[in-house]
C-alpha cells in the first residue's frame, strides 16, 4: 500500500476521512459481543460435483468480454483450483490476500458453485451467484488475464478475473478514494479489503454461519486469544486479520503502524512454555511460525469464524 | 563478494529449499525461512544462537556452509537473499534476489533504502537507458515486487527501494 506517498494537507484530508469511516464502518461496536448470523442456505456442493461439471466442458471457446484471456489456460486454472485449492495465489505485491482468503473458504464449501459461477462471468461476461450479481466494469474485463510480474498469478486468468471482480464490485471505505481501476491498481487501496468488507463479502457468498470478533483498529479484548481460536477451530474454519508488517518484515523502521493488513486461514494451533507453534494458510501454501503469546496478542485484530450449514451434498 | 554470496546460496538452495536475512537494524536478527513441499517455516534467531545451527541440522540442510552464508551477509551488511520466480511465454523461470543496506547516513525521517540486486539465469533485455524489458513485449518494463530494474551487467540488475524484499 502506498501510504507513504501522501503529503500535507492532502494526506491530512485523506486520513481524517478514512478515520472517520473507520469508526463509522467497522465491527468495533462487536468486539466485545461477537454477532452470530444464520443465513438461508443452498445445499453446498462436493469437489467431486465440481470435476464432473468441468470434464463436461470439452472446449471453451474465447469470449469478447474477456479480451485477454486464453481459455485453455482459464479452463486449466479453474481445474487445478478445484483439484488443490491450497494453490490458490493472490499474487506477489498485490491487495488481494483477503480475496485469496475468500477463495480458499469458497472452494472447501461449494467447489461446484464456485466453477460454474466463473464459468458464467467467463462467457456472459456476467453472473448472478447467491443474489450477488457481477457485472465487472470494461476496465476490469480489458486487464484480466495480463496481468503481470505476480507471481504464479500471471499464467493464473481464473484467478485474476475473479480477484479483479471482487475487487471491482465489493466497496469499503478503503476504497473511498480509488473507486475506478487503473493500470497497476491491484496494488493499491482500489484493492485493499477492510475487515467488514470481508466479512460482508463471505457472508454474501460462503453458505456458513459465521461469527466475527474484532476490528480494524482494536484488537480483540480476550482473557486467553489462543484458548478462544483453538477452541473455534474445533468445530470449524477461523480466518485471522493480522498485522502482517510485524510477522513478514520488510524493512528496517522501528515504528510501525500498528494496523491489520493480510487474512489467513489459521490450519492448526498449539501452545508450549508460552510458544503458539500456528501453522496457517495464505499465498498457495502452508505456513508455520512459533511465536509468542504476547506477540500473537499483538498481530491478531480480527477472528472470524466459520461453521457449515449443510454438510456437503451427496 | 556479492557473487560469492550469490553463487554460495546458488548452490546450497537446491539440497533444501530456504531463504535468510536480517530482520533487525543491528544485524543481529537472522530470519530463516525453510521451504519444504508441505510447509514454509519461518523462524528468527540471534546471529550467535545455537538454535539457529541446530535448526538448520533438523532440516538436513548445510548448517556449517549456510552458516557461513549468513556470516558473510552480516559482513557486508546484505539484508535478504531469496529464489523469485517469474513467467515469460507462460514459462516459469527463476532469479535470485539480494539485497543490501547502505551504510551512508540518511536525513533524518527519510526512509530507509536498500539496493536490490537481481541475478538472472540468462542475459536479458534492457532498453536504451538500461531499464529491464519483458521479453515478451520488448516496449514494456518488467517490474519485479513493483519495481523497475536497471543494467548492471546482461544478467545483474538492481534498484533502489524501500524494501529489502
Amino acid at each position: 500500500m502506498k501510504i507513504y506517498n501522501h503529503t500535507g494537507i492532502q494526506y491530512f484530508i485523506k486520513a481524517t476521512i478514512l478515520t472517520a469511516g473507520i469508526a463509522l464502518f467497522t465491527n468495533a461496536g462487536k468486539a466485545l459481543t461477537p454477532v452470530h448470523l444464520v443465513l438461508p442456505g443452498k445445499v453446498t456442493s462436493t469437489q467431486q460435483q465440481a470435476i464432473e461439471y468441468l470434464q463436461k466442458i470439452n472446449e471453451l471457446k474465447s469470449s469478447a468480454h474477456w479480451p485477454n484471456i486464453k481459455p485453455d489456460l482459464f479452463l486449466k486454472n479453474l481445474k487445478n483450483n478445484i483439484h488443490d485449492p491450497i494453490s490458490i495465489y493472490p499474487g506477489k505485491g498485490t491487495n488481494f490476500c483477503g480475496y485469496g482468503a475468500l477463495t480458499y473458504l469458497f472452494l472447501q464449501d461449494d467447489p461446484l458453485g464456485y466453477a460454474s459461477l466463473l464459468v458464467q462471468l467467463f462467457i456472459d461476461g456476467r453472473a448472478t451467484f447467491r443474489n450477488v450479481s457481477f457485472d465487472p466494469s470494461p476496465a476490469i474485463k480489458q486487464e484480466a488475464g495480463d496481468l503481470k510480474y505476480k507471481g504464479v498469478l500471471d499464467i493464473n486468468p481464473a484467478e485474476q478475473m475473479w480477484f479483479l471482480t471482487l475487487a471491482d464490485h465489493y466497496k469499503g471505505y478503503l476504497n473511498f478514494f480509488n473507486r475506478d481501476y487503473n493500470e497497476g491498481d491491484e496494488n493499491t487501496f482500489w484493492a485493499s479489503v477492510n475487515y467488514a468488507k470481508f466479512n460482508r463479502m463471505t457472508r454474501q457468498l460462503l453458505n456458513y454461519n459465521y461469527d466475527a470478533m474484532g476490528a480494524d483498529l482494536m484488537r480483540p479484548r480476550l482473557k486467553s486469544l489462543y484458548n478462544y481460536i483453538s477452541e473455534k477451530m474445533k468445530t470449524g474454519t477461523v480466518v485471522l486479520f493480522i498485522n502482517n508488517r510485524i510477522v513478514h518484515k520488510k524493512d528496517h523502521i522501528q515504528v510501525k503502524l500498528g494496523v491489520p493488513t493480510h487474512f489467513i486461514v489459521a490450519e492448526r494451533i498449539s501452545i508450549e512454555n508460552d510458544v503458539i507453534t500456528f501453522i496457517y494458510w495464505d499465498y498457495g501454501h502452508r505456513t508455520q511460525m512459533q511465536v509468542s503469546t504476547a506477540f500473537f496478542k499483538r498481530i491478531v485484530f480480527g477472528i472470524t469464524w466459520f461453521t457449515k450449514k449443510e454438510t456437503d451434498a451427496e | 563478494m556479492l557473487d560469492s554470496i550469490e553463487e554460495s546460496y546458488k548452490v546450497l538452495y537446491p539440497h533444501g529449499h530456504f531463504n535468510v536475512g536480517f530482520t533487525s537494524r543491528d544485524f543481529k536478527t537472522v530470519s530463516l525461512e525453510i521451504i519444504t513441499d508441505t510447509l514454509s517455516y519461518i523462524y528468527e534467531f540471534n546471529i550467535d544462537e545455537p538454535r539457529l545451527l541446530d535448526t538448520l541440522t533438523a532440516y538436513k540442510l548445510n548448517a556449517a556452509k549456510i552458516n557461513a552464508l549468513i556470516k558473510q551477509m552480516h559482513d557486508i551488511r546484505c539484508t535478504w537473499i531469496n529464489y523469485s520466480d517469474y513467467y515469460v511465454d507462460e514459462k516459469k523461470q527463476t532469479l535470485i534476489l539480494m539485497s543490501i543496506k547502505p551504510t551512508a547516513l540518511k536525513a533524518p525521517f527519510s526512509y530507509a533504502k536498500y539496493y536490490v540486486l537481481t541475478y538472472f539465469p540468462q542475459p536479458q533485455y534492457f532498453d536504451s537507458e538500461g531499464r529491464l524489458l519483458d521479453k515478451r513485449r520488448l516496449r514494456r518494463l518488467r517490474k519485479i515486487n513493483g519495481e523497475v530494474f536497471r543494467r548492471i551487467n546482461s544478467k545483474v540488475c538492481y534498484a533502489v527501494t524501500g524494501h529489502f524484499r
